[in-house]
């Protein structure tokens, strides 16, 4: 029953912190100083009905409160209202940007947590070495690089070897299956590896700090003293203890993905969820913005629950 | 996002890193990769803008009008002297009164889908936007100012109404940026009071009658533009061009470099010498852009009312060193600026009796000295018991403004002004100017920058008192300059209309909301092996006439 209690709360918990964060999402834009109307009607020849036009037909000559309560009627519909910049729907624009950014940002993010751990548990491992002064020392230099820095970076050392901006070769009509995944890899492959790069350092250094007060405990000496292989008392004793702060990470890497890396999409032109948001604050596009930051809230949260969960799975002194 | 993109990532996730590091001898290719077959190439043009919505009434970028006036037809384009010149309308002539307007269009038209495109779509498309002028087709309404109606008694004319006599050159000036869209298509979209000509996406490929049709277009990726075999006119020597859009200068030129790109329409100034080096052709023509200072000069203004005194103004114009702005933050590519008018707008608008103020501290000094203001603690000046001490609201979107901002700074310091920066996003920065509700209270000093268009109609409006809310960011109001304003639209020849822009732009001069730094040169860049890609004052791709993308071919 204790476990029945504790998984209710954690889903009651994540779902109070969505609706607060729908509310939040609502009145902080509203906040920033500036109004989508004056950005919409600055056009040559504009007109003040051109101004008046916009504010009705966005809503917004009604109160804050009964833009709110449309606002939370239409997301009971499932419904994010339309973009006042490209006057489509919220769902379509943020679909098609999302479907851009998640293998970008997933690449990136699955081999900062695969390289990352093992280069945080060599480390670890092999502490006082050279083997670990290197690794902390790039661990430490990549998580402190500016990532645009590093975007840049890479696009001079392989300028005229990779494309440098964009998702695919665009001028390409019509390619056969194989030619259209070699251009999509050859695209994703430093904007993946810039963001990888940032991520792995924070993970090598998380790694590392969690296996050393693990390699640190009695169990450990007692392993060792059994005679056990390296390999079997890193795998099956000192990793597997250190995973309840790992876990907390990828769950919040994977929580921020639909975020996209906004500074990566910028640097290699990347038309995904980052970038979208990027021009969306600029322009002041209220729906795009409340829909991008839902899918945010509701993807951060869904994954800290899911990471709370496993806490449960992983560490039974939780319903101790 | 097609289903075979989505399919495609699927083998990433398997086999990503491998297969991107085997996939690395595919960029960089030199030779055009479109699938078109055909003799003429495809021309691969970067952009750092690109188009918002491919629907006339959504759309705000200059990118997305010059693809409209690739297009769609228009009545009158602008020859390569930046006079008036047949497009769609083959000729025109005004009544005796002025009222009515005649133009006889292009016979045997034809929009891409093939149906005929007649004198009636342009009546049609005038009708619609004076019907909806106050809903969905708000953005064009100042297109059909003074317009009370068309009529094409035939497919090959179209007679315009108007409530007064409206100048000659006001009228082409308007019609100019006026698209014609297909009434068969657009008719169909109208909705409930006009509301569904803002929603109508008008995707690719978009019905249009121009040298080129639109076939694609991914926001913030691509657009594509095929030749259209079907136009009236001259067809262009290409197969197709393609816009890419780029958010960072510098992958942009490498992708230029690195031969991915054929030619990219805005060049960094820092990148100019690169490229030349590397063998591209830097066209660097005076451009239409222009930098500005801005003097808060709202007569009801009620904090540091000394910066409505003329002497004041005059003092900071002489602190500014628009030579050192050119060398420093445009590494070269600028003029000093002058007037509301750039030179490069053309066609005799521009006053050209108006010359930059000379950069002299001790005159600022001495005027300033006159005025009465004496230097205060820590050297800086007082003005009626307050320290000339300013905060000079920044838009970051435009980037040459850091740099000047601190030449400025340096230099104001040694006249005893002091000037602290507040950068704020162009939204914000508008928001703060026009605070409180469009009093234009809020602030005293700013920098931005203008662009202007090839008729002065625009760029003369932005000061008058009914763009208070509007475009207005001086908070100037003058009833003379106002008269002068109307007066010009409906002046009865191109040479009155002249000698009343002239003197509107002498009285800014004189009272200076605008203290104009810099005139930013159009600056693009073409690979060797195409020819004739022409650059303008407006940049290659412009909404100033078809010549750059028609003319332009492999050598």
């Amino acid at each position: 029953m204790r476990g029945t209690d504790y998984v209710l709360k954690r889903v009651g918990f994540a779902i109070v912190t969505v609706f607060v964060a729908v509310t939040i999402n609502f009145v902080l834009f509203r906040l920033a100083p500036g109004d989508a109307v004056t950005n919409l009607s600055r056009v040559p020849h504009a007109t003040p009905q051109l101004r008046h036009a916009l504010e009705v037909q966005f809503g917004l000559d009604k109160s804050k409160w009964q833009q709110y309560v449309i606002y939370l009627k239409q997301l009971a519909h499932g419904n994010l209202g339309i973009s006042y910049t490209n006057q489509q729907p919220v769902s379509t624009n943020l679909r098609d940007k999302l479907i851009n950014t998640l293998p970008m940002v997933t690449l990136g993010t699955v081999f900062a947590i695969v390289f990352g751990t093992f280069t945080g548990v060599i480390a670890a491992w092999r502490r006082g070495t050279k083997a670990e002064r290197a690794t902390v020392f790039s661990a430490l230099g990549f998580y402190a690089m500016p990532t645009q820095w590093l975007g840049l970076m890479l696009i001079i050392i392989f300028a005229g070897v990779l494309p440098t901006g964009g998702m695919t070769n665009e001028f390409l009509l019509d390619p056969p299956f194989w030619t259209h995944v070699r251009d999509l890899a050859s695209h994703i492959f430093l904007p993946a590896l810039t963001l990888g790069l940032v991520l792995y350092g924070e993970y090598t250094l998380i790694v590392r700090s969690a296996m050393l007060e693990t390699l640190g405990e009695d169990y450990i000496l007692t392993a060792r003293a059994k005679g056990l292989k390296p390999r079997t008392i890193v795998r099956k004793h000192a990793l597997r203890n250190a995973l309840l702060p790992i876990t907390t990470l990828i769950a919040l890497s994977l929580g921020y993905i639909v975020a996209g890396a906004i500074l990566v999409e910028i640097v290699f032109s990347w038309p995904g969820i980052g970038s979208a948001v990027n021009d969306a604050v600029h322009q002041r596009d209220y729906p795009m913005l409340q829909g991008a930051f839902l899918v945010l809230t509701v993807s951060v949260i869904f994954f800290n629950l899911v990471a709370d969960l496993l806490y449960f799975r992983l560490d039974p002194r939780i319903t101790e | 996002m097609t289903k075979k993109r989505l399919l495609a990532a699927l083998p990433l996730f398997l086999g990503a890193l491998t297969l991107a590091i085997a996939a690395t001898g595919c960029g960089g290719s030199k030779s055009s990769t479109s699938s078109s077959s055909s003799s003429g190439g495809t021309f691969r043009l970067g952009t750092a803008s690109g188009i918002d919505s491919l629907n006339p009434y959504v759309a705000f970028n200059q990118d997305a009008y010059s693809a409209f006036e690739y297009t769609y037809p228009i009545l009158v384009q602008y020859d390569s002297n930046l006079h008036y010149a047949p497009f769609f309308a083959k000729s025109w002539h005004a009544s005796n009164d002025g009222k009515t307007w005649t133009f006889k269009t292009q016979p045997n038209a034809k929009w891409t889908d093939g149906k005929p495109l007649t004198a009636a779509d342009a009546a049609w498309t005038i009708n619609t936007d004076i019907k909806y002028k106050d809903g969905g087709a708000a953005n064009a309404a100042g297109l059909v100012n003074h317009i009370t109606k068309a009529t094409a008694p035939n497919a090959t004319t179209l007679v315009v109404k108007y409530d007064e006599a409206p100048g000659p050159t006001w009228v082409l000036g308007q019609f100019q940026q006026f698209f014609i869209l297909p009434q068969h298509i657009w008719a169909q979209h109208i909705g409930k009071d006009g509301a569904g000509l803002k929603t109508f996406p008008n995707n690719a490929p978009v019905v249009g009658s121009g040298p080129f049709t639109l076939v694609k277009y991914q926001k913030n990726q691509i657009t594509l533009f095929k030749r259209n075999d079907s136009y009236w006119g001259t067809k262009p020597k290409i197969d197709e061009f393609g816009l890419q859009q780029y958010s960072n200068d510098d992958a942009m030129v490498t992708a230029l470099k690195s031969g991915d790109l054929d030619a990219i329409e805005t060049v960094p100034a820092t990148a100019m010498k690169t490229l030349r080096n590397a063998g591209f052709e830097v066209s660097d023509v005076p451009g239409l852009d222009q930098t500005d200072f801005i003097i808060n000069s709202n007569p009801q203004k009620k904090t540091h009312r000394e910066l409505l005194d003329l002497k004041v103004k005059e003092a900071f114009d002489h602190a500014i060193n628009r030579q050192k702005i050119d060398e420093v933050t445009f590494l070269g590519a600028a003029q000093p600026a002058v007037s509301i008018i750039p030179a490069p707008a053309g066609a005799g608008w521009h006053n050209p009796h108006l010359k930059p103020v000379t950069f002299d501290l001790d005159l600022a000094n001495k005027l300033l000295d006159q005025a009465g203001f004496k230097r205060g603690p820590g050297g800086i000046r007082v003005a009626d018991g307050q320290k000339m001490s300013y905060n000079v609201v920044a838009p970051t979107d435009v980037q040459s403004i850091p740099r000047t901002f601190q030449i400025l700074q340096t230099d104001f310091a040694k006249i005893g002004v002091q000037l602290k920066q507040q950068a704020l996003d162009s939204s914000a920065a508008f928001a703060k100017m026009t605070s409180p509700n469009n009093t234009y209270q809020g602030f005293d000093l700013a920098m931005w920058d203008w662009t202007a268009l090839i008729d002065p109609d625009f760029m003369l409006s932005v000061v008058t008192c009914d763009q208070y809310g509007g475009w207005s960011d001086s908070g100037y109001c003058d009833k003379d300059y106002d008269k002068m304003y109307t007066e010009q639209q409906v002046a009865p020849s191109e040479a009155k209309r002249r000698q009343i822009v002239w003197a509107m732009q002498a009285k800014l001069y004189k009272d200076r909301p605008y203290l104009w730094l810099a005139n930013d040169d159009s600056v693009a860049a073409v690979s060797s092996d195409w020819a004739d890609f022409q650059n303008t004052a407006q940049g290659p791709f412009n909404e100033l006439n078809i010549e750059s993308l028609t003319q332009v071919h492999q050598k």
